[in-house]
């Protein structure tokens, strides 16, 4: 295949991820690598790393939004960074140890396995749009001020929270942060899980807080796989052109496709993916 | 005893200015970074014409220029992959600028803490960036 034929296909892939990821709210860097390690066959670092640069690319789109519009927490998701950064930094440091022990089956296998995991975690989204009344925020929540308040649109009033339990909400950001330096995803399910059932956030602050943070987690990871040699531009840069694209249409034109039905569309391909790459993994197909 | 009840806000308040300039740091920060890699893409391809897919995945074009003087002296001289290096780089800085712009804030509003959360994920990523990364590479 030459070059130009394969830098349009890799940024049409880009574009229908980014589309279909930012309507289903997963993301587009969930189909952009298993799709490199597939159809291109892209080393799973590489892939990685063009995962990291189209996940920073689509953050800072839908961030920039959701920063204007007040509905990311700027106090949380500074706060939280200080667990997801040293995570990714980990996870990026991880996959170049693995690689370098020609152990890349292995993380495929393990990617794989990532995105299965995905699957339950993205199924289980709370249908309540507010926490709970009587929320209480622990010493370190009351300590750095974890609180705010945001205008809801559609509830036609403001609405206060404050984080409840930092501790484990933070061991999970960790975690989050390790899943989205090794596999170069964004890891949003397991943010937004630490946001909505530890911190007991609103779920529209839980999403663009989660958005946001994203950026700087994938930013650690970047770093360090771009100077050990595995972010390759011509694979990463029109992955991240289309996906930023894709994200950017999905995010304007059809604004009321977000819902569960596409989601639940979208799973079965993030399934059929993730077999892949573990069949991939282990040599089969 | 809670000092602050749950579900009021008692947090002292970021300004506006915060959250107008964290908003235009990320779409200036992508807006010009995108440029760059969209430009050094384009010139890189029409520079190698002849070059396969397989070719281009084995072979990353920016491994001169992951230091500081490669870079300069790539750029000095327009090489397309010394502006594909600076697109990524400028890309990653981004957020980078984020977290600056809000140490500052934090700093100007005097939360010590949040201001020092801040400055330690700053420093976090610029050891990632600046120690680990040619450490490992």
């Amino acid at each position: 295949m030459d070059l130009w034929t394969f830098v349009l296909l890799v940024v049409l892939t880009g574009v229908a991820a980014g589309l279909v990821g930012s309507l289903s709210g997963l993301g587009g860097a969930v189909v952009v690598i298993p799709v490199l390690v597939i159809a291109f066959a892209v080393p799973f670092p590489e892939a990685t790393g063009a995962g990291l640069v189209t996940i920073l690319a689509t953050s800072s789109t839908a961030g920039a939004s959701y920063v204007r519009e007040r509905l990311t927490d700027l106090r949380i998701g500074m706060f939280l960074e200080i667990a997801t950064v040293p995570g990714a930094l980990i996870g990026a440091t991880a996959t170049v140890f693995l690689t370098h022990a020609s152990l890349d089956s292995a993380l495929l296998i393990a990617l794989g396995c990532v995105l299965l995991a995905i699957i339950p975690g993205s199924l289980r989204r709370r249908h309540e749009e507010l926490p709970p009344e009587g929320i209480v925020p622990d010493a370190r929540s009351r300590k750095f001020g974890l609180s705010g308040r945001y205008h809801d649109a559609a509830l036609g009033r403001d609405v206060s929270y404050t984080a409840a339990e930092t501790t484990p909400a933070l061991g999970v950001m960790f975690g989050a942060g390790i899943v989205s330096g090794m596999f170069g995803i964004g890891a949003g399910v397991f943010k937004v899980l630490a946001l909505d059932r530890y911190l007991r956030l609103p779920m529209k602050i839980s999403t663009a807080t989660s958005n946001f943070m994203m950026g700087v987690t994938a930013a650690a990871g970047a770093g360090i796989l771009l100077l050990a040699g595995y972010v390759n531009p011509v694979i990463a840069a029109p992955a991240a052109i289309g996906t930023a694209a894709g994200a950017y249409a999905g995010s304007r034109i059809l604004p009321q496709m977000r819902n569960r039905t596409l989601r639940l569309l979208f799973l079965p391909v993030i399934a059929g993916l993730a077999i892949e790459t573990i069949l991939r993994g282990l040599g089969i197909g | 005893m809670n000092e602050i009840p749950a579900g009021r806000s008692a947090t002292p308040t970021l300004p506006d200015a915060a959250y107008e300039r964290m908003a235009q740091v990320l779409r200036a920060g992508l807006a010009v970074s995108l440029g760059v890699l969209v430009g050094s893409l384009v010139v890189h391809l029409v520079r190698h014409p002849g070059t396969t897919a397989q070719q281009a995945i084995a072979q990353n074009p920016i491994l001169a220029y992951l230091t500081a003087s490669g870079l300069a002296q790539g750029l000095a001289n327009g090489t397309a992959e010394a502006y594909l290096t600076l697109g990524l780089l400028l890309l990653i800085a981004t957020p980078l600028l984020r977290v600056a712009s809000g140490f500052y804030y934090f700093r100007r509003g005097g939360e010590r803490g949040m201001a020092a959360v801040t400055l330690t994920v700053l420093a976090m990523l610029l050891i990632g960036i600046l120690v680990i990364g040619p450490l490992v590479r």
